[in-house]
């Protein structure tokens, strides 16, 4: 409700500036449409194609979104004296205390419940830290948007390569578990599923991450609603507890919360598991769903971003 | 060859006041039916740059006057493609270089040589290219050892001169300058001046904001005045700086 009321209001102010007149060419288009001198041909191309040209020209500039999400993480730690690996240690701190202090309340069985947590919270942390910072993607890169011509889903990538390579800091913080809680994390054929769950983790945040940066762009309120809806989901997760406690008829809720099937796609594989058909197709279908959603707000809005900052 | 076409262009702003921005006036204009504060939501759009038609080609030098908020920047961003036009077609044929804000970007914890490989990476440069040009970015910035030193060891005249060097290394077909000249010491403003004529030399078309008369008169052949987002007069550099100050005396 909220958010059609918030839809049809932009659509009147695009109405009114009669966008789709609007058209800027490319160089890619110079032999093609170059006419006589006397007379000009303004290139026509559809806010589709250059909404797709956007998308495919950020992944084409991945040199310059791995410069700037290394030098974000080389900026956070300079001075310091272990760098980027305190990461890994404040990381390393968090679960290992809460694995001890939760295993214990809860009376778990640790050789289970370690590897249990400590998966869960890796993933999370990437998950949740990179919703919260692609919320704020274009406030935070104003300078440089309006500096620059680049692509607008680089400043996406940029934000998720940076999430990307802070979790791999903070996988490190696993490699203890394999050795001292080998029943309950494995290493087998099932490791490697890692890898494409991460590939599709990075389309999704991709899809995601182009869509909530819009919107916080737009409307400066919600990356604060993000910010803490963000901790309900935390708990409402199976992360810190497993879905076996709850009574069957209730775990309905637990699967069909995607947050679950996102954190299972890295979770399992980094415990020697697979995800299940569930999360697959969970995980899927919001991909799918929010790739509909991405195209259609970027295609509409991808001209107007610039002007909401 | 670089060209640049403009036909009946504009670019408005909508400016959204806080209340537009706020989520939870959304909320409360739903709450209360709408009417109440439909007024306080209504968005203003401010015309930057109103019915601009031009034809820019190579060999153009072109000085870019006119008064504080008069669209001189926003005409400068529209050719660099940051803003779309809301209005009109656009055709620019070449690759752009915009000069907007040469300390942007600039990152006070890094060193000088990290600067150079972030800046050049953005400015699309290659690994290998940025290689070539930091010789050249040493030479003309002068600053030696110091480049291996974090930034925020540097005055400020250290990091224009940085800052200048390494946005002026790319040679671009279409050139873009806002305001650059300013800081430094008379060594380096004159290393800075030959640099500038190089690559005003180098490049096919230059549009350059500037308020200095004496700039204009010295590397423009044309001048484009813009009053109110308008088009006041677009041609002979003396004619169009005699309309720019023309209404300063009137004022007094």
């Amino acid at each position: 409700m909220l958010f059609s009321r918030a839809n049809s209001n932009s659509i009147r102010i695009n109405n009114n500036m009669s966008i789709k007149e609007a058209a800027v060419n490319t160089p890619t288009e110079l032999s093609l449409s170059r006419d006589d001198a006397s007379e000009i041909v303004y290139p026509k191309t559809s806010q589709i194609q250059l909404a797709w040209r956007d998308i495919t020209d950020g992944m084409k500039n991945w040199r310059i979104w791995l410069t700037l999400a290394y030098q974000d993480i080389k900026l956070r730690y300079r001075r310091s004296v272990l760098g980027p690996f305190w990461i890994t240690i404040s990381m390393a701190i968090t679960v290992y205390t809460m694995g001890f202090l939760y295993g214990h309340l809860f009376h778990m069985d640790l050789q289970q419940y370690y590897p249990y947590l400590v998966g869960g919270m890796l993933t999370w942390a990437l998950i949740s830290s990179a919703i919260t910072e692609l919320t704020d993607t274009f406030i935070t890169s104003d300078g440089l948007l309006k500096q620059i011509k680049l692509p607008y889903s680089l400043y996406v990538h940029r934000i998720i390569a940076r999430n990307m390579i802070i979790f791999f800091h903070n996988l490190l913080v696993i490699v203890p578990i394999y050795v001292i809680f080998h029943e309950g994390a494995k290493i087998n054929w099932y490791t490697l599923l890692f890898v494409p769950g991460l590939i599709f983790l990075y389309l999704n945040a991709l899809i995601f991450g182009l869509i909530l940066a819009m919107i916080g762009a737009r409307y400066r309120d919600i990356s604060q609603i993000i910010k803490s809806l963000i901790q309900v989901v935390f708990f409402a997760t199976p992360i810190m507890w497993n879905p076996m406690i709850l009574p069957e008829k209730d775990r309905i809720f637990v699967y069909l919360n995607p947050a679950y099937s996102y954190v299972e796609l890295i979770r399992a594989p980094l415990l020697g598991t697979a995800p299940t058909l569930l999360n697959i197709g969970v995980t899927a279908g919001m991909a799918v769903a929010g790739g509909l959603v991405c195209m259609k707000l970027f295609t509409r809005y991808r001209s107007r971003i610039i002007y909401w900052l | 060859m670089a060209r640049i076409d403009l036909r009946k262009v504009s670019v408005e702003f909508p400016v959204y006041n806080i209340n537009a921005r706020s989520f939870k006036k959304r909320f409360l204009r739903v709450a209360t039916g709408g009417s109440v504060v439909e007024d306080a939501n209504q968005h203003v759009i401010v015309n930057a740059l109103k019915d601009i038609t031009l034809s820019m080609k190579d060999g153009d030098r072109i000085g870019l006057i006119g008064h504080n908020g008069s669209g001189k920047s926003t005409f400068l961003r529209l050719l660099s493609r940051i803003y779309e036009p809301s209005n009109g077609d656009i055709r620019i044929d070449g690759n752009v270089s915009p000069l907007l804000d040469i300390m942007h970007g600039i990152e006070a914890e890094l060193t000088g040589y990290e600067n150079i490989i972030t800046r050049g990476t953005v400015l699309g440069l290659s690994r290998q290219q940025i290689k070539e040009k930091t010789q050249e970015i040493i030479e003309l910035s002068g600053l030696g050892d110091y480049l291996a030193m974090p930034l925020r060891t540097y005055s400020s005249g250290m990091m224009v001169r940085l800052a200048f060097a390494i946005s002026t290394s790319i040679n671009p077909d279409i050139l873009l300058i806002d305001e650059v000249f300013g800081a430094g010491d008379a060594d380096f403003m004159e290393k800075a001046r030959k640099k500038m004529v190089s690559l005003l030399n180098q490049s096919s078309i230059v549009v350059m904001a500037t308020h200095s008369d004496e700039l204009i008169q010295e590397f423009c052949n044309k001048a484009l005045l813009l009053e109110g987002g308008r088009i006041k007069y677009f041609g002979d550099v003396a004619t169009a700086l005699e309309a720019y100050h023309a209404r300063d005396k009137t004022k007094q």
